[in-house]
């Protein structure tokens, strides 16, 4: 199997050079001399080193290009770049060659344009003409640049259909259709898989024309950031399988969101069609998910249609869910609440948004009630979450690259935050960075050193007794990432006092001051929000206290049961999907999905984003802020806001920071966090740390929408198959 | 200098519809008041409908008093054609009940204005 190595690929010297993300951060370059060059006679001064391409995109002349991609290696096997260089020969591929002193590149001239002539006719020669019922049509570069530069006229001359390429398509998964004789062998995908996905599953076999992509042995394409390689393709190979035949691009709307299936919050397009969410992308945002998505996030929007709440529903006397009004909903709701008074609580999920995090907060408070939780906990001892650095991701993720010694404890960012993995592994890679794992061995698909996953080792290592200790404190910049989960052990407070000491004994020895140690990845997308406005972690004072009405806000995981609950208690599901907490619920009051609601959502590191309305919610479904508005007014205490603005305003009240759209708010104290955690009285038990999610098949259905979605158990079905064969 | 002077060469070229000043429109208003201040009884009379000629004299009054504040003689006169039309179509038979009852508007509900309502309408 021919595939360039990626080790071999980056032991190229002038690698570091060629890229722009390395070039932007190297601090050698700067003090190089800068050369001059001309593109199109424009005199432009660059680094030496520069490629020809990219000299050319400073001065704002793009140079087409099929196997090019900032993010990956350098191929230089489409030849599509191929410019004319003043005194050369031959023309030269931009993609791949450093740029000389007072080089005269010609970007179009005559020689570059019967080039790319050249090339396309090549590629066209052995591409089918099937672009009708292409999925990649409006959206292919192939297309696009043959209409561009291709010759005007064709010298194609097989009308019998006697030998036009042909390469029979491969079954890489449900994710990912393949017609591999579109295939213009690029070489993206592989590139991706062996250097982003750290799955070196593609390759190439055969060699000229009889040269395949694929996986030679017919195997599932097992990543978790598979669905990247889809828009990577530049022709129609590569396409989203459960999106085939769906529409067309330029028949979609699309709005730019964030997704809320993990905690980091990628930035996303959702395309829509008929009042349906057809597909999910990615959008570019260097500070979380570059342009790359996770597979849920792309994948779980079919989800989005099934196992809907769409009208609100009532127990009646046989103890049956019946679908009624929102009046009488809303009525008999409030008769509970009015019964019950103080006794009022209220679980907060995973999915739920700041707007109606807070306006159920204001209307328990005004009724007395206290007892507002999240599902997913965090230790109240010490500084609990009285300190905002005690619960983010304090380095930021963008953070992470400028890290030389990563200590995860607890976690397995590859399924907690495939795009935080993606990132540790893009450090490990391209700068000299050592990562380590305290916790259960899972394949993160980067070396690590293992130091068992024993509470006793992270006890030595919190007084410095471990060996690791030495490599801790001689890295510049340490970073160590405790995992959210461990917060549901009975000993969190430990743990993560234990944590807090380590980072604080690490930093007071460290020379640059700025930078933090300690960060918490969280495992949910509302859980920074709702800590932020007062929320306390974790059920337990439910369970303490049971209440005569409960409400669910989304809360899906079953933290609390039926069993937890006097049997007179009132439980109250308000959320989207009927699951879990649908299912143990007195009352139903059908909300709206992210993709169906203006809600602002915090991300793991602290960085407030908001998700945009693409669809309408569906039947009766409301947005969730409104439905506790609406209730509050049939209770009898009316909140003060009437549109979103107004609890906005209120958000703002709470914490400014809420509304500060696409910043992330730092936090400190970390000094007073640790003074205060030393007087946590929990002992680290015995029982070794573990993780939910190990492998790839647990990655998949994690949350209401998630689970909804057929897409998803097919991954988990194929995922299955797949693990079970010899390959 | 230049715009005065065009805005009152525009002021000059108005064609009148009906009246040449507000008193003369006001003299055709009061008529067609009038006129359908007459033409009421008849009209409760000849047709099926559930209203009596006090509410519909109350409506007609409704209607003129809708416009009270219209300065336009233009417009006035143009208010006064469209009346002049309804009138003529009601007293012809032109209209059925139907289209008299129209001007009470008791099949539209109202749009929702406060937050409860427009939320149990799912209408923002």
């Amino acid at each position: 199997m021919l595939r360039a190595p990626l080790h071999r690929a980056l032991s190229l010297p002038n690698l570091r050079q060629l890229s722009p993300a390395f070039r932007n951060l190297s601090t050698t370059s700067a003090q190089l001399e800068k050369i001059e060059v001309f593109v199109d006679d424009k005199p432009v001064m660059v680094e030496p080193g520069t490629t020809v391409l990219q000299a050319a995109a400073m001065v704002g002349v793009e140079i087409p290009r099929f196997c090019y991609h900032e993010r990956l290696a350098v191929a230089g096997n489409c030849r599509m770049c191929l410019v004319e260089v003043e005194k050369s020969p031959k023309p030269v591929a931009a993609c791949a060659m450093p740029v000389m002193k007072g080089w005269r590149i010609k970007t179009n001239s005559d020689m570059t344009k019967k080039a790319r002539e050249g090339v396309m006719e090549f590629l066209l020669v052995n591409h089918p003409l099937d672009c009708p019922i292409c999925d990649q049509g409006g959206e292919c570069d192939l297309q696009d640049q043959s209409m561009a530069f291709g010759s005007d006229r064709s010298r194609f001359t097989d009308i019998q259909f006697d030998g036009k390429r042909a390469v029979e398509d491969k079954d890489v998964g449900p994710l990912i259709k393949t017609v591999m004789t579109r295939c213009i062998h690029c070489t993206r995908c592989i590139r991706f898989a062996s250097e982003v996905a750290g799955v070196d599953d593609l390759g190439t076999t055969g060699r000229g024309s009889d040269m395949q992509v694929g996986t030679y042995v017919e195997k599932m394409f097992l990543s978790e950031l598979s669905g990247n390689v889809i828009d990577l393709c530049p022709v129609g190979a590569l396409t989203n399988k459960p999106f085939a035949f769906t529409a067309r691009p330029w028949e979609t709307r699309k709005t730019e969101s964030v997704d809320v299936l993990d905690a980091l919050g990628s930035n996303i397009v959702v395309s829509t069609r008929t009042g349906e969410v057809l597909r999910i992308l990615p959008r570019l945002n260097e500070e979380i998910n570059e342009e790359w998505l996770s597979d849920k996030s792309r994948f779980a929007c079919d989800g989005l249609k099934r196992q809907r709440l769409v009208a609100p529903m009532v127990k009646n006397e046989k103890g049956e869910l019946v679908s009624c009004e929102w009046e009488d909903a809303l009525v008999s709701v409030a008769k509970a609440m009015l019964r019950a008074g103080e006794q009022t609580a209220a679980v907060a999920g995973g999915l739920a948004d700041a707007e109606s995090l807070v306006a159920l907060k204001d209307l328990l408070n005004r009724l007395g009630g206290e007892a507002l939780c999240t599902e997913h906990t965090f230790p109240q001892d010490g500084s609990g979450t009285d300190l905002r650095s005690s619960y983010l991701l304090n380095n930021k993720i963008a953070g992470i690259e400028e890290a030389d010694l990563i200590l995860l404890i607890g976690t397995n960012p590859r399924f907690e935050a495939p795009l935080l993995n993606a990132r540790i592994r893009k450090t490990y890679i391209h700068k000299e960075c050592d990562v380590a794992l305290l916790g259960p061995k899972v394949d993160l698909t980067y070396d690590y050193e293992h130091l068992g996953d024993d509470t006793a080792t992270l006890k030595k290592l919190a007084s410095g007794q471990h060996p690791f200790n030495k490599k801790l404190s001689a890295a510049k910049n340490p970073m160590i990432i405790l995992g959210g989960q461990q917060f549901g052990r009975q000993d969190a407070a430990a743990i993560l006092a234990a944590v807090q000491q380590l980072s604080q004994s690490l930093s007071s020895a460290l020379n640059n001051k700025e930078w933090k140690i300690l960060n918490i990845l969280q495992q949910v997308a509302s859980q920074v929000a709702a800590l932020d406005i007062g929320y306390k972690p974790g059920v337990s004072e439910i369970r303490e206290n049971p209440p005569k009405v409960l409400f669910l806000l989304g809360a899906d995981e079953g933290t609390i049961t039926r069993a937890d609950l006097p049997k007179d208690c009132f439980v109250v599901y308000i959320g989207h999907h009927g699951d879990q907490g649908a299912s143990m619920a007195d009352a139903i009051l059908p909300g709206a999905t992210y993709t169906e609601k203006q809600g602002t959502f915090v991300n793991t590191e602290g960085r407030t984003q908001q998700t945009q309305v693409a669809v309408t919610p569906p039947g009766m479904a409301r947005v969730d802020w409104k439905i506790i508005r609406a209730l509050s007014e049939v209770v009898g205490t009316p909140l003060p806001y009437d549109d979103l603005n107004a609890v906005r305003q209120r958000l703002t009240e709470v914490a400014p920071n809420l509304t500060r759209y696409g910043s992330a708010e730092d936090a400190n104290y970390f000094a007073q966090a640790t003074e205060l955690s030393k007087s946590v009285k929990t002992q680290l038990a015995s029982t070794p740390l573990d993780v939910k999610l190990k492998e790839l098949q647990d990655f998949f259905m994690t949350d209401a929408i998630s689970r909804a979605s057929p897409t998803m158990a097919k991954c988990v079905q194929a995922v299955l198959k797949q693990k079970s064969s010899k390959y | 200098m230049a715009t005065g002077k065009a805005a009152s060469v525009v002021t000059r070229q108005v064609r009148p519809i009906l009246s040449l000043s507000h008193n003369e429109a006001r003299m055709r208003a009061l008529a067609l008041y009038k006129a359908w201040y007459r033409q009421i009884p008849h009209t409760v009379n000849e047709n099926d409908f559930p209203k009596s000629v006090k509410q519909c004299r109350q409506k007609l009054r409704e209607e003129f008093m809708k416009h009270k504040d219209v300065k336009d003689v233009r417009v006035i006169d143009m208010l006064i054609i469209k009346g002049q039309m309804e009138l003529q179509e009601t007293a012809t038979k032109w209209k059925q009940s139907m289209h008299i009852m129209a001007y009470w508007k008791d099949t539209v509900n109202k749009k929702p204005t406060d937050f409860y309502s427009k939320f149990l309408e799912g209408k923002d």
